[in-house]
């Protein structure tokens, strides 16, 4: 299954830096090298392409 | 001479020979053969096998046969002739070795205590073991103690996620499921032993994992799979005892196995940190239906180098394969035997019957990997422990908040234990509520996380830190 992904905002309104959701089951993965989830996120991103900004 | 020669002569009550060279009594059978004498010392002999002297001793060349053989043992003195083995009998009573020593050279020594070699010594007080210890299959039959398992939730007790399922992923703890190519889904469940499941039953099991086939109806391609996979994270490995660079240092993989149609199964070892290397193995010629319990020893290896890190990365994948297609597999791949990993190479070429039955069911369950070149009987552990162990790589929890005059809420959960990262966390909702799930979370570690609703929230959330 091909994921796609969205940046967040934290409760000040801004960005968040340490997350991205992944948007087909809106899981929040944590910028942990450790975390299978962000290996494919940047995987993901390697292959050319670019998270959704947050709303 | 005088010559009397009556049959017989009666009433004769001594005889007392000449002086001189007479004085000797002789008799000879009827060939002048002597059988008889009494010489001028007073010795008796019979033919030359036997002599009897006046000071009681008794010199026999030939046979002795007795029934009874007694006197002081401070009489048998000397070096006693080599013995034949075969003739040492009836030894067994204590009337006969009690005391003393006894030496096979180069072997044993029976003294106060007994010896093999320099390494083991038996005595009233109990066995030392010097050298590489002692090993033993069981004692009573049992296991024998300690923590041995390094795989987590062998038994298939643990199944947070729920019983059945037929995506990827989870069902039970641990036990990932992965599957390619397939025309109709299989099925990944955890299932219940019963008295029939002859083997599991009676080793203590109650559940087992079980993947059953859906219908491929265009056959086994090139690129279809269906297996299961435990990751074992790299320092459980390093610091289990095993050293993954050493030929004599072997771990034992040992699991009970059942597939509904007869064939050979197999399944590998894959090692990631480093270059990576792969162990294939097989499951062997399984009988249709009936468990039959694998065990597989696993060398260390020097060339190649099996490289296990001391970290929180996997560091040996285990795969159980129902069916590999033609991608995974070849001819030439030798079993048991450590080799760089090639995706192509993973195992010999997989037949496909299993996986062209309809409905065909595979399960599992007592899988236990452990140091040493034994495979012992299982490491039964409570669930509670299990569940532990799972949830550093998988827990849940439960959130309700009400925001009836806050504009937005912040709540924090501590993971207990610990995570093996920062989880991956995503929310459903819980029962019959309804509540939106989270706006965002804001801050995730291995150990807590944070989030904030702006209104309300009720839910459970689900952290994955899977390898």
């Amino acid at each position: 299954m091909s994921y796609t992904y969205k940046k967040t905002k934290g409760s000040d309104g801004k960005e968040l830096t340490n997350h991205i959701v992944r948007k087909e089951d809106n899981a929040s993965i944590p910028f942990d090298p450790d975390n299978r989830d962000y290996q494919a996120y940047l995987a993901w991103v390697a292959e050319g392409n670019t998270a959704e900004a947050a709303d | 001479m005088t010559v009397i020669n009556p049959s017989s002569i009666s009433g004769i009550t001594s005889i007392t020979l000449p002086a001189g060279a007479d004085n000797v009594l002789t008799i000879h059978t009827n060939d002048g053969v002597e059988r008889f004498r009494i010489d001028s010392t007073g010795n008796i002999k019979v033919g030359t096998a036997a002599t009897i002297s006046p000071d009681g001793d008794l010199f026999v060349t030939g046979v002795c046969t007795a029934t009874t053989l007694s006197g002081a043992a401070s009489g048998l003195t000397g070096a006693l002739p080599a013995i034949d083995g075969s003739a040492l009998t009836g030894m067994a009573s204590t009337d006969n070795v009690r005391t003393g020593i006894l030496d096979v050279a180069g072997i044993s020594t029976f003294r106060n205590t007994m010896n093999v070699g320099a390494a083991v010594t038996i005595s009233e007080s109990g066995i030392e073991a010097s050298g590489i210890g002692i090993t033993i299959a069981n004692i009573n039959g049992s296991q024998i103690g300690g923590r041995r398992n390094i795989i987590i939730n062998g038994a298939m007790q643990v199944a947070q996620r729920g019983t059945s399922s037929t995506s990827e992923g989870y069902v039970i703890d641990r036990m990932n499921f992965l599957y390619n190519g397939t025309d109709e889904a299989p099925t990944y469940s955890q299932q219940s032993i019963s008295s029939s499941d002859t083997g599991p039953y009676e080793a203590g099991f109650t559940k087992y994992l079980r993947i059953q086939n859906g219908n491929q109806t265009s056959g086994g391609g090139a690129a279809d799979y269906v297996l299961f996979r435990q990751s074992l994270e790299a320092q459980n490995i390093a610091n289990s005892g095993w050293r993954s660079q050493s030929p004599t240092s072997f771990m034992t993989l040992s699991f009970w196995v059942k597939s509904s149609v007869a064939q050979t199964f197999y399944g590998n070892i894959m090692s990631v940190d480093g270059t990576q290397r792969n162990f294939p193995f097989s499951l062997g010629s399984l009988s249709a239906a009936t468990w039959t319990k694998v065990i597989i020893k696993i060398p260390g290896n020097t060339s190649p180098t099996v490289d296990i890190d001391n970290d929180n990365g996997t560091g040996l994948n285990i795969d159980i394969w129902p069916y590999a297609g033609g991608n995974y597999t070849d001819s030439g791949v030798t079993l048991e035997t450590w080799a760089t990993f090639s995706s192509g190479d993973r195992m010999p070429v997989h037949t496909a019957t299993w996986y062209t039955t309809n409905d065909a069911t595979f399960d599992v369950t007592g899988m236990q990997l452990e140091v040493g070149s034994q495979a012992t009987p299982f490491e039964h552990r409570s669930f509670g422990e299990e569940l532990s162990l799972c949830q550093r790589y998988y827990q849940t929890g439960f959130a309700k908040l009400y925001n009836a005059n806050q504009p937005i809420m912040v709540m924090s959960q501590n993971f207990m234990p610990e995570m093996r990262a920062a989880p991956t966390i995503t929310g459903t909702r819980f029962g019959s509520e309804t509540d939106a799930i989270w706006s965002s979370i804001e801050v995730t570690t291995s150990r807590a996380c944070a989030f904030y609703k702006n209104g309300e929230i009720c839910q459970q959330w689900n952290c994955d830190a899977e390898l």
